[in-house]
């Protein structure tokens, strides 16, 4: 018992120091705090001697659109035959370049967005990915 | 005992403690450390985006992603998928399978392929249809190998001015294999081409959600019967010696050499012949450039509507410093060895030069093995800079047609045929 008590109050000295030699280093800059990934490594797919061959599934990373008026319509509209990642991974456009790529999805590609949300969505892009108000 | 216990036994934990009864011992102890090596500075992750401007980094800014068959890469879109390798991984004159960047256009690609249906189909205006399993491909005709590198029409697209919307590639979208399979020409005479045809068109397995008939529905490129680039292009179904990796276009992919990769089929199932010009958003929409030389143009004429167009073909020369990267400082006096790669879709590299002075001052550096017409080309030089400063190394190839890396940018609205001579900010310290 007195054993027991003893190495209870080891062990939390040691993890008190433990922790103000992290806490230490951190602050002087040996090591810096950080996320990991929020993705994790795909496991691998059990591959059988059939004649089928295949790979896991594609990652979907969840896209961070900025809040605002129209993200909705985007995030129904433009999902549906890319993820809109397309529209974050362009580089800040001017508005009548956003205004032309939506209307290239609806008469080129045939996205057939309805007229009132196909204004909503240029003027969500036009509002927060052009060069004068693109911050994520 | 509980888990806390049984990891540190007694002994262990005293032994911590002896050394280190409080954090200023612990401080001490480091002592030697701090004074040597100094504290680092705070890394920070990458911006999420470039521009107005041009991006300035080596590869384009986005986060490593892990897909199948793959090491980390760096994510352009995840639906459909497009990856771009890493600036390491092209030290070598071969690109890893499992580093080689992805690029898909329309979100239905395949993550399984079952080899006892798939069958590769010639059809269209032949004598004989034929539909070929994967056995018969190996087997029937004679295996060719040949070393081609694969480049995104759009690589380095985030360097264009203005910027143009699009895939925002860094310079990592190409890579190099040795491609082994079948010819495709042995497949078309098999078939037996009909007379008054005027195109081959190829199909692989990726399929969109948009309506039929238009380019969200199906990826289709074509070549003219009379471009004698198809005497050299290859089916194939080795990719470095081993089977293609899904993302690249198990289980065949068409090789067209010297080409841009928009030609090369991926998981290429129908090979058509067409008696009529291909009208596909593919063809007569997308990857066109300007009919100027390099392709090049201005937003005004664009809009102006003067821009006569025609589909892009062949890689225009250009060459990479892979390291030293910048990413480290280099002490003065110190002899580090400069590392690349150059490539030429007109024919083999022959001279590669290499500049510390931002291109005034040139010396020729020396080239690796020798692959193949067109194969990456390593090339080495040594460099010692003597004193502290910023140094600006550029590299500049040419080709045996005589054709060198110019050094103005270039523009059109795809985002196209980039080939200006790369430059890398490399840092000299002082080394006393
Ligand atoms: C009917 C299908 C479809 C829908 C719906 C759609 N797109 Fe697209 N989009 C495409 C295709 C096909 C491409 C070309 C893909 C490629 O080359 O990788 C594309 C490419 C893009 C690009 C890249 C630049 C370019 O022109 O190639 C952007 C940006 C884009 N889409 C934005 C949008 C936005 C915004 C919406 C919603 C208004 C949307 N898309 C809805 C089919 C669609």
């Amino acid at each position: 018992m007195k054993n027991k008590v003893q190495a209870f109050f080891l062990v939390m000295g040691g993890l008190v120091i433990a922790a103000g030699v992290v806490y230490g280093q951190l602050k002087k800059g040996y090591y810096s705090p950080a996320e990991l990934g929020s993705l994790r490594q795909p496991a691998p797919v059990e591959l059988l001697s059939d004649s089928s061959y295949q790979a896991a599934a594609y990652p979907v990373p969840v896209v961070d659109l900025t809040p605002g008026d129209g993200r909705q319509e985007v995030q129904i509209y433009c999902n549906t035959c890319h993820s809109p990642r397309y529209i974050t991974m362009q580089p800040p456009l001017p508005a009548a370049t956003w205004e032309a790529e939506v209307n290239k999805m609806n008469k080129t590609f045939g996205a057939g967005i309805p007229e009132d949300s196909t204004r909503k969505i240029i003027l969500y892009l036009e509002a927060h990915y052009t060069v004068e108000n693109r911050k994520q | 005992m509980n888990m806390t216990e049984r990891c540190l036994s007694r002994r262990g934990l005293l032994k911590i403690v002896g050394v280190t009864s409080s954090g200023m011992a612990i401080g001490r102890w480091l002592g030697p450390h701090v004074t040597m090596a100094q504290e680092p500075a705070h890394g920070k992750g990458m911006e999420s985006f470039t521009g107005p401007g041009a991006n300035s980094h080596w590869n384009s800014v986005g986060p490593y992603v892990t897909e199948p068959q793959k090491v980390p890469l760096i994510l352009l879109t995840d639906r459909p998928v497009q990856l771009e390798t890493p600036r390491h991984y092209f030290r070598t004159a071969f690109t890893p399978n499992e580093a080689f960047y992805v690029r898909w256009h329309l979100e239905a690609i395949p993550n399984a392929v079952d080899l006892k249906t798939w069958k590769l189909q010639i059809e269209g205006n032949v004598s004989k249809a034929l539909a070929l399993s994967l056995p018969e491909l190996m087997q029937k005709f004679k295996p060719v190998s040949l070393a081609a590198v694969n480049q995104c029409s759009g690589n380095s697209r985030s360097r264009l001015q203005p910027r143009v919307p699009g895939g925002q590639w860094g310079n990592g979208a190409m890579g190099n294999a040795m491609w082994t399979g079948v010819r495709l020409r042995e497949l078309l005479d098999m078939a037996g081409v009909k007379k008054g045809s005027v195109l081959v068109q190829f199909q692989g397995l990726e399929t969109g959600p948009g309506p039929e008939g238009l380019g969200s529905n199906l990826f289709l490129k074509s070549l003219d019967l009379g471009n004698p680039v198809l005497d050299e292009c290859v089916v194939a179904y080795l990719m470095n010696g081993e089977p293609l990796p899904m993302l690249n276009g198990f289980p065949v992919r068409l090789v067209v050499p010297g080409y841009f990769a928009t030609y090369w089929t991926k998981c290429l199932t129908w090979i058509r012949i067409l008696d009529v010009t291909d009208e596909n958003f593919w063809m007569k929409t997308g990857y066109r450039v300007p009919d100027t030389p390099r392709g090049n143009t201005t937003p005004e004429e664009v809009k102006a509507g003067k821009v006569k167009t025609v589909p892009i073909e062949r890689l225009p020369v250009r060459s990479f410093l892979i390291s030293p990267d910048g990413s480290s400082k280099i002490p003065a006096g110190m002899n580090v060895t400069l590392r690349g790669i150059a490539f030429s879709g007109f024919g083999r590299v022959n001279r590669v030069e290499v500049s510390d002075d931002g291109g005034i001052n040139w010396m020729t550096a020396k080239l690796g093995e020798d692959h193949g017409a067109y194969s990456f080309r390593t090339w080495e030089a040594s460099w010692t800079a003597k004193s502290p400063g910023r140094y600006s190394l550029a590299v500049r190839a040419t080709d045996e047609k005589n054709n060198t890396q110019p050094d103005e940018p270039v523009w059109n609205p795809g985002g196209y045929l980039w080939n200006r001579i790369a430059r890398q900010e490399i840092v000299v310290g002082d080394a006393s």
